[in-house]
């Protein structure tokens, strides 16, 4: 596939920032959904990023996405941080949680897997039995929103749009950079040959701590968004199974071995579920996205959409 | 530079080191020998840091590397190739030799990559992919140069020969000698085939049983009877 | 205060019976096809949601709906199985991700057609009381704890005794050489996969009779049987029964000395605990990875 040249790019970025919000600005009920399809765009370029860089699939993502949303909108509420640093706290407070999970990177794959979702309950459990931090089950209501700044109005669905847009392309953009450095040579390695990177003296478990943190960080950040966005949060909701769901569900589907797959299958998937299961089951449409995530896994591991953009790519040119 | 002393190593109730005390002096090279299940693989793995010693010390450059993570006794100077080799999967021959000089020497220098390269005959296949495209004797000459860019003082060569025929293995063994004339590494080398470690190492240890049985030069130690029983199981008549 | 730690000791050990049979499964299983069936927990609950279905609509003792149960898991037991022998690629990660997927699937459609409202048995004798000197526990604590034993017994000498017990173990320990040997890995897999939905049967009806069940429990279980093969590590029976009774206790006494909403945690830090201090387990062979 060829780079997409600089003129692509400016013209993507141009849609995205002027267009999309010219175009569906008005519609604020597809707005809100784009912005939750961004979230959780976010989340699954976190977790792919864990997969593909770290190598370890992780199950339990919700708990990082919970910790930042809590430890964002505390800190906002209750030592008067402002908005946009909270975010940032957020996003250090699920890391400093990743840490207490990183010895877990030793083990295989499976083992780390479930480690994470049993930590995920755990910090569920926290969440709700530390009612003086937490409140409990009663919830954090009233967040702050997202602030004016420079004239405009960031607590606005547009607003909103652009905030959680820029934060899914800087992650996208430092996921990249990532790959392409020397770590990311290393870390590719590690994949098959975790033995034979060590005895080159790559300290193979720090850098997966460090993969694990900055994975965690992500997801923190986006959790922390949604926190101010919604302006409510609650255990059960902060760590749902959903955060961990949707976002696996939106990375296998867009291909989770590229950096643009997790978040164009996000749109996708988020937007597919909303829009088609939920009015289909209304009660159960998660049936759908676990048969989802079977069908993909035995017919098309890589995600559908690579194939499909194949199958496209051919068409196109059959047709020059 | 590189000092056993008594280090055992057991497994259960397998003592598969016993004692070994060893001392070897910078950019020498050691042949280590002994019949098959004698120690010799464990006891580099004791070195390189895959095992831990259950008692006894392993000094290298004056430092105790006894506990040290298998990593950190890369970066100070201390190289390893395994019996089967093991390239950096998913990456080209060349990020192998980046890989290990920017995690085991701490720096990337292209010029020594190259010459690192051409020494081992990788030049022409630098930039293929380095765990479907090689031959044995190609991936054998991978470990010994992704061993070689970490900028070691020290190299442990395990069975690096084996399954060559002669032809491949005397190309080897020059290369090898080149390898320590240039670079001023130290080899440590594990080797079934008598000829080339007489050929190649001033110095031979034999281990049996997890305990050395003989010490010093190819000539002596082969006629020692001691050895001789060793591998034939009976003594010369 | 001993009064109550003794009885905590004694329903502990009782619930932990339960977490054996769904934990053992889990662990045969991985035994044989090295996965982890994320939806294992989901097949127990849904076993459950049989004796309830039985209960509720025709008035059946729950006990006599353990067939049905049994059916019922193996059934799903068999399809888990199906398909996780369809992977290609990447087995060992994929497995997790499908299984995942169809836990996932049990979960909602437990939801859509029982409700997420709780259900217990309602039977008066089985909730009935029974009591040894000051110890309490209900009728069917009581029986399931004998049932359990048994169970577990009986695998234990199955896996000994019986040509595909042996095959499993065989299988287990290294699957080439099994192979080599003539034994038959997948219809192996197949046998395990069967051993598991039998016991999650019994451990779900155990489940229903004993406690509450709702379309949620599903992963909690499956984490908590996670932690029971991890507690007990690898290849050892003794080591899942006691990994087992050992959650039981701890939940049991965390709901006396603290309280009831943090019993879940007990498992996990205890979980985390053993993660990071003994990753072999409490019983496990050391591996040599």
């Amino acid at each position: 596939m060829t780079r997409p040249s600089r003129f692509a790019w400016v013209l993507l970025l141009a849609g995205l920032y002027v267009g999309v919000p010219q175009v569906f600005g008005g519609d604020l009920y597809l707005m809100s959904n784009i912005v939750a399809a961004l979230t959780i765009g976010g989340i699954a370029l976190s977790w792919s990023l864990l997969g593909n860089l770290g190598g370890m699939v992780s199950f339990g993502h919700a708990a990082f996405v919970g910790v930042g949303a809590y430890v964002s909108a505390l800190a906002v509420m209750k030592l008067g941080a402002p908005v946009f640093a909270g975010m940032i706290l957020g996003g250090i407070g699920a890391a400093l949680a990743s840490i207490l999970i990183a010895p877990a990177l030793r083990l295989r794959g499976p083992y780390f897997a479930l480690s994470i979702l049993a930590y995920a309950h755990i910090f569920k459990i926290i969440a709700t039995e530390w009612k003086s931090l937490t409140n409990g089950s009663g919830g954090l209501s009233s967040i702050p929103r997202f602030p004016e700044w420079a004239g405009f109005d960031f607590g606005s669905k547009t607003g909103s749009y652009f905030i959680v847009l820029t934060l899914v392309l800087l992650f996208a953009g430092i996921y990249h950079l990532v790959r392409r450095s020397d770590y990311g040579l290393a870390l590719r390695a590690m994949h098959d040959s975790e033995a034979a990177t060590r005895v080159v003296g790559v300290n193979s478990l720090l850098l997966k701590a460090l993969m694990l943190l900055l994975s965690a960080f992500m997801a923190g950040v986006m959790g922390a968004f949604n926190a101010h966005y919604i302006n409510f949060l609650e255990p059960d909701y902060a760590f749902s199974t959903l955060w961990t769901t949707l976002p696996i569900v939106a990375a296998i589907f867009g291909g989770y071995r590229t950096i643009a797959g997790p978040l164009v299958g996000a749109m996708g998937v988020y937007l597919v579920d909303q829009l088609v299961f939920k009015s289909l089951i209304p009660s159960g449409h998660q049936v759908i996205l676990g048969a989802l995530l079977i069908g993909m896994i035995l017919w098309s591991p890589g995600g559908l959409l690579p194939p499909l953009i194949r199958l496209f790519n051919r068409r196109a040119h059959a047709q020059a | 530079m590189l000092k056993l002393d008594a280090v055992t190593v057991r497994f259960g109730g397998l003592t598969a080191v016993n004692a070994v005390s060893l001392d070897m002096p910078a950019a020498g090279i050691l042949g280590l020998v002994g019949p098959n299940g004698a120690g010799k693989t464990t006891l580099f793995n004791a070195i390189s840091g895959l095992v831990k010693p259950g008692t006894g010390a392993i000094r290298f450059a004056g430092n105790d590397i006894s506990r040290w993570p298998q990593y950190r006794r890369a970066r100070a100077g201390l190289g390893r190739t395994f019996q089967i080799p093991q390239p950096l999967a998913q990456l080209t021959v060349r990020e192998n030799l980046l890989v290990a000089q920017r995690f085991g020497a701490g720096a990337v220098d292209r010029q020594r990559l190259d010459e690192i390269l051409a020494l081992v005959n990788l030049l022409a296949k630098a930039d293929c992919d380095a765990a479907t495209a090689l031959s044995l004797s190609e991936l054998k000459a991978l470990e010994v140069a992704k061993a070689l860019a970490t900028d070691p003082q020290l190299l442990l060569l395990d069975e690096v020969l084996a399954g060559m025929e002669s032809e491949s293995k005397r190309a080897f063994r020059g290369m090898l000698q080149q390898v320590h004339e240039r670079f001023r590494v130290g080899l440590l080398i594990i080797e079934h085939d008598i000829e080339t470690i007489s050929a190649l190492c001033p110095r031979v240890v034999v281990l049996n049983f997890g305990e050395v049985i003989a010490d010093g030069a190819p000539g002596q130690v082969f006629r020692d009877p001691r050895v001789i029983e060793s591998y034939t199981g009976q003594a010369t008549a | 205060m001993t009064e109550l730690i003794l009885q905590a000791l004694y329903s502990g050990i009782l619930a932990g019976s339960s977490y054996a049979l769904i934990a053992l499964g889990l662990a045969l299983v991985f035994g044989t096809m090295r996965i982890i069936n994320l939806a294992h927990g989901e097949m127990v609950l849904v076993a459950a949601y049989m004796a309830y279905t039985l209960e509720n609509a025709y008035q059946w003792n729950p006990l006599l709906a353990i067939p049905l149960a049994v059916i019922v898991a193996c059934m799903l037991s068999v399809v888990v199985n199906f398909l996780v022998s369809r992977i290609r690629h990447d087995r060992e990660l994929n497995s997790l991700i499908l299984t995942f997927g169809f836990g996932i699937m049990l979960t909602n459609i437990s939801l859509m057609l029982w409700k997420a409202d709780i259900r217990s048995t309602r039977s008066a004798w089985l909730q009935d009381a029974i009591s040894f000197g000051s110890l309490y526990s209900m009728k069917s604590e009581l029986l399931f704890f004998a049932v359990s034993l048994v169970l577990v017994g009986l695998v234990a000498w199955w896996l000994r005794a019986s040509w595909y017990g042996r095959a499993v173990r065989a299988v287990s320990s290294h699957r080439e050489a099994a192979r080599l040997m003539g034994i038959n890995p997948q219809r192996t897999e197949l046998v395990s996969f069967l051993v598991a939905g039998l016991l999650a049967g019994f451990a779900g009806v155990a489940l229903y009779c004993n406690s509450v069940i709702q379309p949620s429990l599903g992963g909690a279980l499956t984490v908590k049987a996670f932690i029971i093969t991890v507690l007990a590590g690898m290849g050892s029976i003794v080591g899942v029964l006691v990994g087992a009774l050992l959650i039981g206790i701890a939940e049991a006494l965390t709901t006396t000395l603290a309280s009831s909403a943090l019993q879940d945690l007990t498992g996990m830090v205890l979980f985390l605990l053993v993660l990071f201090v003994m990753p072999n387990g409490l019983f496990g062979t050391k591996r040599h990875d």
